[in-house]
């Protein structure tokens, strides 16, 4: 070892944003030039949720650094056939040479147009988890923006990589692109698969261990004992696919086993559209001349206008209305004559009469006196009437929530987990409030920086909501991206983010099977991939590993090899996350549990030159832009604020030329000193270089601004719920816009535009999914779910065998979790190698018996079978992609499926050949 | 006087593997060899089951067995408590592995890396031969704790003069410090909370304390 004394010593501030539950701030230690070891940022602990800590994941980025394996230069592929078992004949190119050919086809692109024949964006691109890759990428933004139409509907996994639902719904009801409860006031957490223990990051597993401490319950329903499980109070293991069941008889338990004022009455009233009425038709019953909503006013006895100031409305309760219209689709106005009416509580608690958590028990697996007790001790915990100072105001305090985990969160019964969630906290008057159930973030909605600018006063009461147009005028009826989100899913709207919400499987299958009544989507001319393994992340990897071989020319950002990757023309290699510069915004509400009482930006600043040639990403992009003919148009992209922050602002103006070629260092410098201008409003302007000293700049995030309730009370608006009378109207209207295009193969989709969600027999949709693949439901008996470990939830570090050293102190890692029963059933023991078996493939690994799992379901964590990836390929672990279909009956109307299928189980010699699976 | 020990919350941890992670980058133990990992223990039948996570690693016994067998003095004890390891004197025989009712030493008889043959950068600028063929475990980051307390730091509550797992910990759930500290975190903590040590049977006087308040194991 060295002696001290020869050492030169440098600890470099950075962080890591790897995975949505980012950013958290650390330092890169470095030895003569060498990184060394990752530590937390001490520094940061006051101004940091999690102390200033990073998970494991972060620990893997000194190996990660110096993988033999990394791809070190840019490559070309001389192989022009493609797919799996083709050698693509990498060969290494110069920096010009990638970047020229490139170029050249841009160019060509832009000339001939950005659009294809059938309308659709010559580019696209796709990156991975959650937007994370945005910061890791420099000023490719920049470089996107300078372009123009890019298709981004070519996704990388849903399921249990992203909580696909919740992110529509949530933003619509609350602002809640992700939901978390309030962990830092809760008292009572239902927490449906969310496994925050081990993927909701620093932030959120500091606060939930200190709830612990304080005396949290949190009741963990999932069908297998995660860890997130195991630090729970209590476990119920529910059947996979039931808990819309479990949900809605818990709301049915507070509406029926309960006295009404055991809820939040005035929350009902005031906050909510509750006291709205419901006429015959569905709709609400509305003003003949301001077509605002009514409601029964018990001062006067009879039907005002919702926002009658003097009203007392009525909650619940069904009444004759004179005189009124509804507003049905299309714009249809309908007159009411002497109608009967309801509230849409009451329409409400008629809808879910019939819940109780008897019926639910024989659904879930759980006894109903369980479910009851569940509901019981959520209202008892509830603190209805009681208060909390936040920020010197006074707000509701309502310490009980719901979170709800992927796969719950994801396809059929989603929408119905998302509604009866909700309601249960505006039940309770705990949404939004301190304590309760909260939106983090927003993506559909803007400012992204704080979701509670992004509300605005919109129709009938409520906030705004930017949908997708189902009008015969404006509806889309030719696609505009390959999966035909904007067509197909009115509530994802058309942010810049949008397109990568929508059913993003779909672009991959039409690709070989377009639907006949929409013009043949042609492939994309040029790909680029960053941070994305989709032949690994999606389902059916084989059929996405074809699909993605198809594509004529793939630019890919390649570490190392990978499957992806494998089917690429053009390899380029960025300087990795110790090796490269970014700012990037920290702190207020982000995703997951990002609660800070700061907010501003973080540099990552290079601890150790790059390895090899690979090369900073925004030099890459700068090249790019410069080749590509697009210098002005990407400087003018970075002077708008393409890299975090605009350049130019009141009494400050960093902007760059926009006809020259900037160095990296230019470009942060200016970006460091316009961020840290705005945040002070100009007191303060820190450089680059101040920046490479100090790693970040907050100044205080106010903790009101964590919940929404406040910015309702402020601008009176009420929460679009309990009854879903836009969704309905916008089903009714999209079902009629797709029929007169002939188009029928999305009906079953349609059938979840529903006012008041209802129970169907979820779980027998993929019971279904096996006839339909030709298979007997018999043959495949068992659930078949995924999980995550912490060291490899995202990260893309399945190479780094420090993760994998490590991950094998987890009892799950890379095997089949079997319940000891089935599993003594089988004649499997610990370490036996298993099948496991759907219609469309096996996956094989070694098996893991546990108590803690439902007999009826294995599990297999993670996402592996990697048969590229340098040291990933030679862990022979299973996967649950490798198995499950890409379906569009499997798919829900927002677009999504889930990581679920039906298989079968049985134990094997050993494990598969590479490709026999 | 002072003894140093490590308390773990076993409410607290979620089994998240970064003190494991944290500990081997910093002390460079090679693949494998880990001074600090946590298990994953299962108790109870379907559907009454527990998962608990536990820290595990040197307990730096009052009376350690390990020091007790160590034929030629290697193992030795701080006035602080700490047991360490001579790497010059060690023999490399094994009886202190075999002796540790903790499963905490390790030992490897070559050099191996991470990637396989060859050391990444990463690797030779921290490789240490001294460490091959002799026993090594835990040693509660002790170079830390005296440079720290040199410059008049306190272990467990300045970072740098606090071992890397407990520093990294996620949760909260590792702290370190004097137990002989009697209004100190670590005796508060202690006295404040239901706690036990492993293998108290066996006379050792473990270093190493675990919080549980949920009966047995």
């Amino acid at each position: 070892m060295s002696t001290p004394a020869a050492r030169e010593i440098r600890n470099v501030p950075s962080y890591c944003y790897n995975c949505v539950a980012g950013p958290d701030l650390m330092t890169v230690r470095v030895e003569n030039g060498v990184a060394t070891r990752i530590e937390p940022c001490h520094a940061a602990a006051t101004i940091h949720p999690g102390l200033g800590r990073v998970c494991v994941k972060a620990f893997g980025l000194v190996q990660k650094t110096y993988n033999p394996h990394r791809v070190l230069a840019p490559m070309k592929r001389t192989n022009p056939r493609k797919g799996r078992d083709e050698d693509p004949g990498f060969v290494a190119i110069s920096w010009d040479e990638a970047l020229d050919t490139i170029a050249a086809r841009l160019r060509d692109i832009r000339a001939r147009g950005l659009l294809d024949d059938a309308g659709l964006p010559r580019v696209a691109a796709t990156f991975g988890h959650g937007g994370t890759p945005q910061s890791y990428m420099g000023t490719f933004p920049a470089f996107l923006s300078a372009w123009g139409a890019i298709d981004y509907s070519f996704g990388s996994g849903q399921g249990v990589k992203c909580v696909h639902s919740e992110h529509l719904y949530g933003e619509f009801w609350h602002r809640g692109f992700t939901v978390a409860a309030d962990t830092v006031h809760t008292r009572y957490i239902i927490s449906c698969g969310t496994n925050v223990e081990v993927s909701g990051g620093v932030c959120a597993v500091r606060r939930h261990a200190d709830a612990r401490i304080r005396g949290v319950k949190r009741v963990q329903v999932e069908p297998h004992l995660s860890p997130t499980g195991a630090c729970s109070a209590e476990w119920v293991p529910i059947k996979p696919k039931t808990d819309p069941a479990f949900l809605l008889a818990l709301v049915h338990a507070l509406l029926f086993e309960h006295e009404r004022r055991a809820l939040d009455l005035p929350f009902l009233r005031e906050r909510t559209a509750s006291p709205y009425l419901i006429g015959p038709d569905g709709y609400y019953l509305r003003d003949p001349t301001s077509f605002k909503p009514l409601l029964w006013d018990e001062a006067t006895g009879a039907p005002v206008p919702f926002d009658t100031p003097g009203a007392r409305p009525a909650l619940e309760g069904r009444f004759t209305i004179a005189e009124a219209v509804t507003r049905g689709p299309d714009d249809e106005v309908r007159p009411q004559h002497n109608v009967a009416a309801r509230t849409a509580f009451t329409a409400m608690a008629d809808a879910v009469q019939g819940y109780t958590p008897d019926w639910a028990g024989g659904i879930c697996d759980i006894p109903a006196e369980t479910i009851r007790r569940i509901a019981a001790e959520f209202l008892e915990n509830a603190c209805i009437g009681e208060t909390i100072e936040i920020d010197g105001e006074t707000l509701p305090f309502r310490p009980v929530a719901v979170t709800l985990g992927k796969t719950v969160n994801n396809g059929w019964g989603a929408y119905e987990c998302c509604w009866a969630r909700t309601m249960l906290a505006t039940l309770v008057g705990a949404l939004e409030v301190p304590g309760g159930t909260l939106g983090t973030t927003v993506r559909l909605n803007r400012p992204h920086e704080n979701r509670l600018k992004s509300v605005q006063p919109g129709e009938d009461g409520f906030m705004v909501a930017h949908f997708n147009s189902t009008g015969r005028k404006d509806w889309l009826a030719v696609p505009s991206g390959r999966n035909a989100h904007r067509t197909l899913v009115p509530i994802v709207g058309n942010s810049p983010w949008a397109q990568a919400l929508g059913p993003t499987h779909l672009a991959w299958m039409f690709s070989s099977d377009a639907p006949k009544e929409w013009p043949a989507p042609p492939l994309p001319e040029i790909w680029f991939a960053f941070r994305t393994n989709p032949a690994i992340s999606f389902w059916d990897t084989a059929e996405i590993g074809r699909a993605m071989a198809r594509m004529p020319f793939i630019v890919a950002f390649a570490y190392t090899f990978d499957e992806t990757n494998h089917m690429a023309d053009i390899l380029l290699p960025d300087a990795t996350d110790l090796e490269s510069t970014q700012l990037i915004r920290v702190g207020g509400t982000k995703f997951v549990e990002q609660h800070w009482a700061h907010h501003g930006v973080a540099l990552r600043a290079p601890a150790v030159a790059p390895q090899g040639e690979a090369r900073d990403f925004t030099w890459i992009s700068t090249e790019l832009a410069r080749r590509a003919g697009l210098l002005e148009r990407y400087n003018a992209a970075l002077n708008r604020g393409a890299a975090g922050a605009a350049l130019k602002g009141e009494g400050y103006d960093f902007s760059l030329a926009p006809e020259q070629a900037h160095d990296v260092d230019t470009i942060w410098n200016a970006v460091c000193q316009a961020a840290t201008a705005e945040l002070s409003h100009g007191a303060e302007v820190h450089d680059l270089d101040w920046f490479k000293r100090n790693g970040h700049y907050v100044v205080p995030f106010k903790r009101e601004d964590w919940y929404l309730y406040p910015t309702m009370v402020r601008l009176g608006l009420r929460f679009e719920l309990p009854y879903q009378e836009r969704l309905l109207r916008v089903g009714v209207e999209l079902g009629r816009r797709l029929h007169e295009q002939g188009i029928h193969w999305w009906d079953h989709q349609l059938d979840e535009y529903v006012a008041i969600p209802q129970w169907h027999d979820v779980p027998e949709r993929w019971v279904q999914s096996i006839r339909d693949m030709g298979g007997d439901p018999d043959d495949y008996p068992l659930w078949g779910i995924t999980t995550k470990v912490m060291p490899y939830t995202t990260g893309n570090n399945a190479g780094i065998p420090l993760m994998h050293e490590v991950s094998a102190n987890l009892r799950n890692h890379g095997a089949v979790v079997i319940n000891a029963t089935t599993a003594a059933s089988l004649g499997i023991a610990t370490g036996d190698w298993v099948e496991v078996r759907s219609p469309i493939g096996a996956t094989r690994g070694r098996a893991a018996v546990v108590q803690g799992c439902r007999p009826d379901t294995v599990v297999i964590p993670g996402q592996f079978e990697h048969w590229k990836t340098p040291f990933a390929k030679d862990l022979a672990f299973p996967s649950l992609n490798t198995v499950v279909p890409l379906s569009l009956a499997l798919t829900d109307a927002t677009g999504s499926g889930a990581d679920v299928v039906r298989v079968a189980l049985r134990k094997v010699a050993a494990p598969a050949e590479a490709g026999a699976a | 006087m002072t003894r140093y020990v490590m308390v773990a919350d076993l409410r607290r941890c979620v089994g998240c593997q970064t003190c494991t992670a944290a500990c081997k980058e910093g002390n460079a133990t090679p693949p494998g060899v880990q001074w600090r990992r946590v298990l994953d223990l299962e108790a109870g039948t379907y559907p009454d089951v527990n998962r608990v996570f536990v820290p595990v690693g040197c307990q730096h016994c009052a009376n350690p067995p390990c020091m007790e067998v160590c034929p030629s003095t290697a193992t030795g004890q701080r006035a602080d408590g700490i047991v360490t390891i001579d790497y010059d004197l060690c023999i490399g025989c094994s009886y202190c592995i075999m002796a540790c009712p903790y499963d905490a030493r390790s030992l490897v008889d070559r050099t191996e890396y991470a990637f396989g043959e060859a050391a990444t950068a990463a690797e030779a600028a921290r490789a240490d031969r001294r460490t091959i063929g002799v026993a090594t475990k835990c040693t509660f980051c002790a170079g830390r704790i005296d440079a720290g307390t040199a410059r008049g730091l306190v272990p467990g509550q300045d970072p740098e003069a606090t071992p890397l797992c407990v520093n990294s910990c996620i949760s909260g759930a590792l702290s370190f410090g004097d137990i002989e500290d009697p209004t100190g975190p670590i005796a508060t903590l202690l006295a404040e909370n239901q706690w036990f040590r492993m293998h108290e049977s066996e006379g050792t006087e473990p270093g190493f304390y675990y919080i549980w308040d949920k009966g047995k194991l």
